[in-house]
């Protein structure tokens, strides 16, 4: 019997045997033509559960992907921690929201909520969550992420500041991440009580492009690890950029895969992480996914499949994405000879 | 009486290993022993920014110590400015607009070419981040500035530059467009009508601080 797609994504990120590979990703695949099809505006599918849940739905029902992901924006964790979130309301263009008053400069700034099922937007991001699981059921695979801890700094404070602390005052740091990480974990079991089929932990502004090797590993990296040791299903770690100084410390830290970008060598992390390592990655999302032909999508497709067990968006899909493109995706993808046949 | 050359070393030497301290101390010598101030600004200060880009580059140095090193080329930098006599030089004068488009709030970048186009003695109209399109217009016909500099970080604020260059060169054909961030391509650049770009926020980096250099040497 021919495995269900929900089925085929879990297996893949725990590196079980597939009868076919499906195109699915860990970031959010919201598209115009998604919000179309359900006359949303994307400034506001952040704010309203069902909004968010069709929002993610659409793609998977116009392109076939295989994986419905949700929330859409970087914004939650620190706006349930105080932060006032923008949602650009009256802009014509899709932005995606940021942050305002980054009132954090220490550890003690952060005001943790008693009660993480109802701040901020967590609860619309759980409602979503049960709402596709409820649609979906056991079709298709319900995705959810938080950001990791020293990128959700990144969004609490100052850039500046945050990155500045690591190399001044370590120690500092140290508190700020230990409370941050406290703060995803206690998100993320909303998400994973929702019914989250499998989580991501999005620690992009660790990326050697920024930081050190050396402050990743001294610093970073055993945050990381807390949380994914706190996740009992499937569960991936992503971090953006130029990652190969780094992808062996990734691909130690608790998780059943790891998922790159396209600055990432592909080929390297499959030597230095071995044939039994899960990697998913590292198509282009804007110069590929939403700008290239079916052509060079596939070339791209083509290109990753001998390193990767699935092949993924480094990031999120731009919303301009063609439909079409991603079909090309699903296509290319499903036509793949998986690592692991079932 | 303290050796100028000694003092361009310690302001050089002061910028690489982010000591703010030393970099005042040299910068502060300059003017008491009534030294050049702009040369203390070029030899002193940027040559050390040039160093820290090669280590940049060599991926001995990241984002933050660039960050500490820029901290410390300001220290020295607004001890010598108020001090700097333009007068009889040949040099790249003018003013800049420069800004973080709307939906993005990263401003490193900006801040690193900010502290080039200073360096060189630009007036420099810092409109920080998250900047409407019709800000940077306004801006630019306000001061009549030379050079709009648009920076974003992330692709999916890299098409608000576009529709800022659209703006700005139909108000003002003349006016010079650098586009910078993470997604920024030459492609890119060209696709959008930019004067120039600098690639990726690792090249805005290192971009911005070969500039610096380039400045030194003309």
């Amino acid at each position: 019997m021919a495995m269900t797609s929900k089925e085929r994504a879990l297996s893949i990120i725990k590196g079980l045997p597939v009868d076919k590979v499906p195109a699915f990703s860990g970031f959010g695949n919201v598209i115009v033509a998604g919000l179309e099809k359900y006359d949303l505006r994307f400034a506001h599918v952040h704010l309203d559960a069902q909004e968010m849940a069709d929002a993610a739905s659409a793609t998977h029902e116009l392109a076939g992907t295989a994986s419905v992901n949700v929330p859409f924006d970087m914004g939650v964790t620190a706006e349930a921690l105080g932060a006032t979130l923008n949602t650009y309301p009256h802009s014509q263009d899709i932005l995606y929201p940021t942050l305002r008053d980054k009132y954090v400069h220490e550890a003690a700034d952060i005001k943790m909520p008693s009660d993480w099922s109802s701040a901020g937007r967590v609860p619309v991001v759980a409602e979503a969550i049960s709402k596709l699981k409820e649609r979906y059921g056991n079709d298709v695979a319900v995705g959810s992420w938080v950001l990791g801890p020293f990128t959700l700094s990144g969004q609490s404070m100052d850039l500046n500041e945050t990155l500045k602390t690591t190399l001044k005052e370590p120690a500092k740091a140290a508190e700020l991440l230990a409370k941050f990480t406290e703060a995803l974990i206690e998100e993320s079991k909303v998400y994973i009580e929702a019914g989250a089929d499998y989580m991501v932990l999005r620690e992009m502004g660790a990326t050697p492009d920024v930081l050190s090797p050396r402050s990743f590993k001294k610093l970073i990296k055993s945050y990381s690890e807390e949380i994914l040791a706190t996740w009992d299903l499937p569960k991936v770690y992503h971090i953006c950029g130029g990652t190969d100084m780094i992808i062996e410390d990734m691909g130690a830290l608790g998780a059943d895969a790891v998922s790159v970008d396209q600055k990432n060598t592909i080929a390297l992390s499959r030597e230095k992480l071995g044939s039994e390592a899960v990697i998913l990655g590292n198509v282009h999302p804007w110069e590929v996914f939403s700008q290239g032909t079916p052509e060079k999508i596939r070339e791209a497709v083509a290109a990753a499949i001998p390193y990767v067990d699935a092949v993924w968006p480094g990031c999120d899909m731009w919303p301009d994405t063609p439909v079409e493109n991603l079909k090309v995706w699903v296509e290319a993808t499903e036509a793949m000879t998986p690592r692991r046949k079932a | 009486m303290s050796d100028m050359d000694q003092l361009l070393a310690d302001m050089k030497q002061g910028v690489i290993d982010f000591d703010e301290d030393k970099v005042k101390a040299a910068a502060q010598a300059v003017v008491d022993e009534g030294y050049d101030a702009y040369t203390g600004i070029l030899d002193g200060l940027a040559a050390g920014m040039e160093v820290v880009g090669e280590l940049f580059d060599s991926q001995e140095y990241f984002v933050p110590e660039v960050l500490m090193c820029a901290d410390a080329l300001y220290a020295g930098l607004d001890i010598l400015r108020p001090h700097v006599d333009m007068t009889g030089r040949e040099t790249v004068r003018g003013e800049v607009v420069i800004g973080v488009v709307e939906g993005d709030v990263h401003d490193i970048g900006k801040n690193l070419v900010k502290m080039m186009f200073e360096v060189a003695g630009f007036t420099v109209h810092d409109l920080g981040s998250d900047v409407p399109v019709d800000e940077f217009v306004q801006k630019q016909i306000d001061t009549n500035s030379d050079i709009v500099a648009l920076s974003a970080m992330m692709t999916t604020t890299m098409l608000g530059m576009k529709k800022a260059i659209a703006t700005l060169r139909e108000k003002n054909p003349d006016v010079k467009i650098l586009i910078g961030g993470a997604p920024v391509t030459g492609e890119i650049a060209d696709m959008f009508g930019a004067d120039g770009y600098a690639e990726n926020p690792t090249n805005a980096v290192s971009e911005a601080i070969k500039m610096v250099g380039a400045l030194r040497r003309m």
